[in-house]
């Protein structure tokens, strides 16, 4: 049980992840992106592809994918900035859901056949020890997983906060109208944070733990998982949608453990996600009573 | 050289919100447009900025017409606006808002110096400052952005007199550093005093245009020109 819960850290920085990008994204463009793993898992399944066909290198592979990511992230974004820069939120959300069905069915005519298991760059282990007689292990996708979600944690409130292209990015989340009539090239800032988004969730997937399964459906779909720790921190807190992630992780591993509830681990995602809502719900119903 | 409106229209929903205005903003000089409520005035100040595109006419600045140019286009070139309902960022600090316009340290020092009162405010968001403060940050951020001309739209909004009043000679003081300003209000002879020219619009059509100083002291051509007569 113990190591089951422990081996949940690695899938729940995972989510995390998935969870700050979605966070950032939303204050950001204003949208909350469910196309984000599929964007990923087209990146990454090309790269795959290439491994197998052109025998090319993994960590090129791994490169190409970025740049599909980044790419297909980049013209979702310009679509939406393009042809629904006022709309509601759930209107450009809306835009890529179609984005998403629109990339598995893509993918299932190119790459049909082809489930075979996606790999992580790095498969080894940095440390084992023992807790009891249970052995542990630290594994290199952890470490990696970990350090890149400190790194986008903290590098983005930097750039938020300390250069003046994060107060552009600021101001456009605050008010984008106002920001275009001041000069702000909110297309540009909005389409750029999309690639940026493509790419950070393509170098994500690339040390995407392997007991999470992926074939094309599945991988697109962790974005739920995602949402789920977004939700945590109320699509606003970042650091809360990695704590989100990581208590997802650990929640599956331990449900997972127990023979009577192992079928159901899936299930620890939607629960979550309907704890939240309904405890939202109970705020606000505070709040108006107030 | 000026700003000029030639015969513009706008439309919006239902049908023409302004009809075939022509006007003109020369540099240096406040031109005050006045009119009640519903009269068209952002529509107006909006055909300007961009924000909305005339059906026909054109908008003119210093002999390029801008008529079709974006938003940030128009900014670049010159032209800063203040719109209704006081738009800080809120999240932004008062630096931060003056940042994002102002193209050097001295630009962002002169606005500053427009309102000394905001700089123990300098760190802190927006959002926390008074309606007045935020009205000057507006004002202020507008200003770093060295424009050319400058439209104003209704800044008295939700202020006390005095507040405004404290605006006032601000913006003599920016047009009389060259800038042309377009000033939208309601309190119609606080904004009329300063200015050189002076509009009435009613039903998006103009019903004065001459000396603010005659429409002030006329009750009844003030009375006659907001009912349209
Ligand atoms: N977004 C819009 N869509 C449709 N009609 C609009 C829109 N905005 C304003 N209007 C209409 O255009 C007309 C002019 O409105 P406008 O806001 O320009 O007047 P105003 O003189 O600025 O009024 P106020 O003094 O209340 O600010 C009004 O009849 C208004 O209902
Ligand atoms: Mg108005």
């Amino acid at each position: 049980m113990l190591l089951n819960t422990f081996a949940g850290l690695t899938p729940g920085v995972f989510y995390g992840i998935i969870g700050i990008l979605l966070t950032l994204m939303a204050q950001l463009t204003r949208t909350v992106n469910f196309s984000q793993m599929g964007v990923g898992m087209f990146g990454g399944y090309v790269g795959m592809t290439m491994i197998q066909k052109l025998k090319i290198d993994m960590w090129l592979a791994a490169l190409v994918g970025l740049v599909i990511a980044a790419v297909l992230s980049g013209i979702i974004g310009w679509i939406i900035a393009t042809w629904l820069p006022n709309a509601q939120i759930a209107t450009r959300s809306a835009v890529t859901v179609a984005a998403l069905l629109l990339i598995v069915a893509t993918s299932s005519v190119l790459f049909g056949a082809n489930h075979s298991n996606f790999k992580p760059l790095l498969q080894n282990n940095v440390a084992e020890f023992n807790v009891g007689d249970v052995k542990l292990f630290v594994s290199q996708n952890f470490v990696v997983l970990l350090v890149l979600a400190l790194v986008i944690l903290i590098g983005s409130s930097l750039l938020l906060k300390r250069t003046m292209f994060g107060v552009r990015l600021r101001a456009i989340s605050d008010r984008q109208a106002a920001a275009e009539l001041i000069g702000v090239n909110v297309k540009v800032l909005n389409v750029g944070v999309w690639v940026v988004s493509g790419a950070l969730i393509s170098i994500t997937i690339s040390f995407m733990p392997a007991s999470i399964s992926n074939d094309y459906i599945s991988f697109s779909l962790l974005v739920i998982a995602g949402s789920a720790a977004a939700l945590v921190g109320a699509f606003k807190n970042p650091w809360l949608a990695l704590l989100g992630g990581v208590l997802i992780g650990v929640l599956q591993g331990f449900v997972s453990a127990l023979p009577a509830l192992a079928a159901y681990k899936e299930w620890v995602t939607f629960i979550l996600i309907l704890v939240f809502l309904l405890w939202n719900q109970r705020k606000e119903v505070w709040d108006v009573a107030r | 050289m000026s700003l000029v409106l030639n015969d513009v229209t706008v439309s919006r929903g239902v049908g023409p919100v302004i009809s075939n205005v022509t006007l003109e903003v020369k540099p240096g000089q406040i031109t005050t447009l006045v009119g009640p409520n519903g009269a068209g005035k952002t529509s107006l100040i909006e055909s300007i900025a961009g924000v909305i595109i005339p059906s026909s006419g054109s908008v003119v600045m210093n002999d390029v017409d801008i008529t079709k140019f974006s938003k940030r286009k128009r900014s670049r070139a010159g032209l800063a606006i203040v719109e209704q309902g006081r738009m800080i960022f809120p999240s932004l600090t008062v630096r931060e808002n003056l940042q994002l316009t102002a193209r050097t340290k001295s630009d962002f020092d002169e606005a500053m110096a427009l309102f000394p009162e905001l700089e123990k405010r300098m760190n802190n968001n927006t959002v926390l400052l008074s309606g007045g403060e935020q009205q000057m940050v507006v004002l202020a951020r507008a200003f770093a952005s060295k424009p050319k001309y400058l439209l104003l739209d209704e800044m008295s909004l939700g202020l006390a007199p005095v507040v405004f009043m404290r605006l006032l000679p601000v913006i003599e003081g920016i047009a009389k550093s060259g800038v042309g300003v377009l000033l939208v209000e309601q309190f119609a002879h606080l904004a009329l005093g300063i200015a050189e020219d002076a509009m009435v619009v009613t039903s998006g059509r103009v019903s004065y245009h001459g000396s603010p100083k005659k429409l002030t002291s006329d009750a009844e051509l003030m009375r006659k020109s907001y009912m349209g007569e």
